[in-house]
């Protein structure tokens, strides 16, 4: 137990003698881990994003007028029986109106010339439970046999499906994209960020080498010689992460307001859990990254 | 070439004696070996200055030492190098840069193993030796240099201290073994001072300091004098030779002609890798 204090005496008298060398690998540790934490942070941002706009993704069946409200009711219960729908709703005739003309009020003369006539057909509305199945959905609503009969033509049953055909493949194409470039950047940023810190720690340790060639000299053995190095690489590693996450922390007060502020119709919020696990990744991982380093880095110079 | 101490069948201290009283002029040849052996046995233990180091076990024992380094597969840095070392002894090694004198330092001390033959420290053999053992054995080896290898950002008490510090000594060893050590190299005034505050001697007996702190048995050398100038280099051999009196067996590796020529030590000679020379109370002997 001796030798712990030892350690943390040396590792603590070594900070103070090589501020330098330990400055820099602090600085390094801390911007590495600040670039993937904020990258993390806006990975986050951007994928609830696009979840929330893939959520707006339904699939409306429109029913011919005259279909009896029995094969209606029939054909909401095999639908909602599908595994991907989350939910189901039906928009009667007048319901459809209305909403058309609630979406319209700044153009109400397209109402005035209906002359009270109601073109609209009224609509089975399916809700998803993961959007990227729309097209399977749709395709099992457009073969149930119920529905081919309710639909406005039945020799055509797949045009009175309509959930965006063309724009929502192309939305997901985008948003899956954006998701396998933001993973490669991720892990890219990553693997520097090791290159990085291994090279700062290797370098603070070869300043230090005449020490570690006295310490072998006179018959340290390896484990008393490493406990320092690793002490203070963890050390380093730590005050790195720790300042990474403080910065973080503060963009996160002060500079996302603005940002929200400057654009309205985006929501760039996260839940408070995703801060916290991006919070405790980044300390966790960045002691790993100093001990593994200060390790490897060590390895060369305690060969006997 | 060699004079192997270890093959002659006659008690070891008697010859000793012996060859100790006649190898001066550098018993080379095999007619001079013979020659002692003859002498040993008739002349059974009378150098009895020669003789009270010579007591017990051989600490270092040489047999029949190779190194070639890899990269010179044909020119061997150490050839057939067998000798023995015993407790107490002070001897001079000598040769010219090249002679193989730092690889039989680094044999010593484990830093390189010996291609062939065997080499044993206090009974243990090296090359078989493991690792986590080789600083164990750095223990018992103090180790001084011809440029000091002082840590400059630390006091002259802190470099001593450090070197009892890495092996795990407590602070009340520290703290009583330090001054004690300091006082015996003649710096009890300079406990606070950074290495680069003192001359070269100076620093020289902090790193003798340093490596007999923890009372090695054995105290090795490499050209401890090659910076300082001759006088300081005077004060430097006094010491070791008082070292030297506690008991502490000291091997040093010079090219200092003067102070082998005047100490008149046990020298052991080494030419491209071979040992030529190997006699008590010896000199130089090389032109340089």
């Amino acid at each position: 137990m001796s030798s712990i204090g030892y350690f943390f005496k040396e590792s603590l008298q070594g900070f103070a003698r090589n501020l330098s060398t330990a400055l820099g690998s602090i600085i390094t540790i801390f911007l590495s881990l600040l670039i993937i934490g904020v990258f993390f942070v806006a990975g986050s941002m951007l994928n609830n994003l696009m979840t929330s706009v893939e959520s707006e993704v339904t699939i409306t069946a429109y029913v011919a007028d005259d279909a009896p409200e029995e094969d209606i009711q029939k054909v909401m219960s095999d639908i909602s029986g599908m595994g991907d729908v989350a939910q189901v709703s039906f928009t009667t005739k007048e319901q459809a109106l209305e909403n058309f003309s609630n979406s319209m009020t700044s153009n109400p003369e397209i109402i005035e010339q209906l002359d009270g006539t109601n073109p609209l057909p009224a609509s089975i509305d399916i809700e998803l439970r993961d959007p990227q199945s729309v097209e399977s959905v749709a395709a099992a609503v457009e073969s149930n046999g119920d529905y081919v009969k309710i639909s406005e033509d039945p020799e055509d049953p797949g045009d009175s499906i309509k959930y965006g055909q063309g724009t929502v493949e192309r939305l997901f194409q985008l948003t899956n994209y954006i998701r396998y470039i933001g993973i490669a950047l991720i892990v890219l940023l990553i693997f520097i960020a090791l290159v990085f810190i291994n090279n700062t720690i290797r370098l603070a340790i070869l300043a230090r080498r005449k020490e570690i060639a006295i310490m072998r000299l006179v018959g340290a053995s390896n484990g008393f010689i490493r406990g320092p190095f690793l002490m203070e690489g963890a050390l380093h590693a730590l005050i790195g992460s720790v300042l990474a996450v403080i910065v973080i922390q503060l963009l996160r007060m002060f500079a996302l307001p603005q940002l929200e502020n400057a654009i309205r119709f985006l929501d760039f919020s996260v839940p408070d859990m995703t801060y916290v696990m991006i919070y405790a990744g980044l300390i966790v991982a960045g002691i790993i990254i100093g001990l593994i380093g200060s390790a490897i880095a060590m390895r060369r110079y305690l060969k006997v | 070439m060699a004079i192997d101490r270890s093959r002659t069948a006659v008690p070891q201290g008697a010859h000793r004696a012996a060859h100790g009283g006649h190898a001066a002029q550098g018993g080379r040849s095999r007619n001079r070996a013979q020659l002692t052996n003859q002498l040993t046995q008739t002349l059974p233990e009378l150098d009895v200055e020669a003789t009270r180091a010579q007591l017990g076990q051989p600490v270092i024992t040489f047999d029949h030492v190779t190194k070639i380094y890899p990269a010179q597969p044909n020119k061997p840095a150490l050839s057939d190098v067998s000798l023995q070392i015993y407790a107490g002894e002070f001897l001079f090694l000598v040769g010219h840069s090249g002679s193989g004198k730092s690889t039989f330092i680094k044999l010593l001390t484990r830093e390189i193993k010996a291609t062939q033959g065997h080499i044993y420290v206090a009974d243990e053999e090296l090359s078989s030796m493991r690792n986590w053992r080789v600083p164990y054995l750095r223990r018992n080896i103090g180790c001084v240099f011809q440029d000091f290898k002082l840590l400059p950002s630390k006091t002259v008490f802190e470099n001593v201290a450090f070197a009892l510090e890495v092996i795990g000594k407590s602070k009340h060893v520290v703290k009583t073994q330090v001054p004690e050590v300091l006082r015996l190299v003649g710096l009890q005034e300079k406990f606070g001072k950074l290495p680069d505050q003192l001359s070269g001697g100076e620093q020289q007996r902090v790193s003798i300091a340093r490596a007999i702190v923890n009372r090695p048995p054995l105290l090795i050398c490499d050209e401890p004098t090659g910076n300082l100038d001759p006088q300081t280099s005077r004060g430097i051999m006094d010491l070791l030779e008082r070292i030297n009196r506690t008991g502490t067996t000291v091997l040093v590796a010079t090219h200092d002609r003067e102070m082998v020529d005047n100490m008149r030590r046990r020298v052991i000679a080494l030419e491209r890798g071979h040992l030529t020379r190997d006699q008590d109370r010896g000199v130089y002997g090389f032109d340089v």
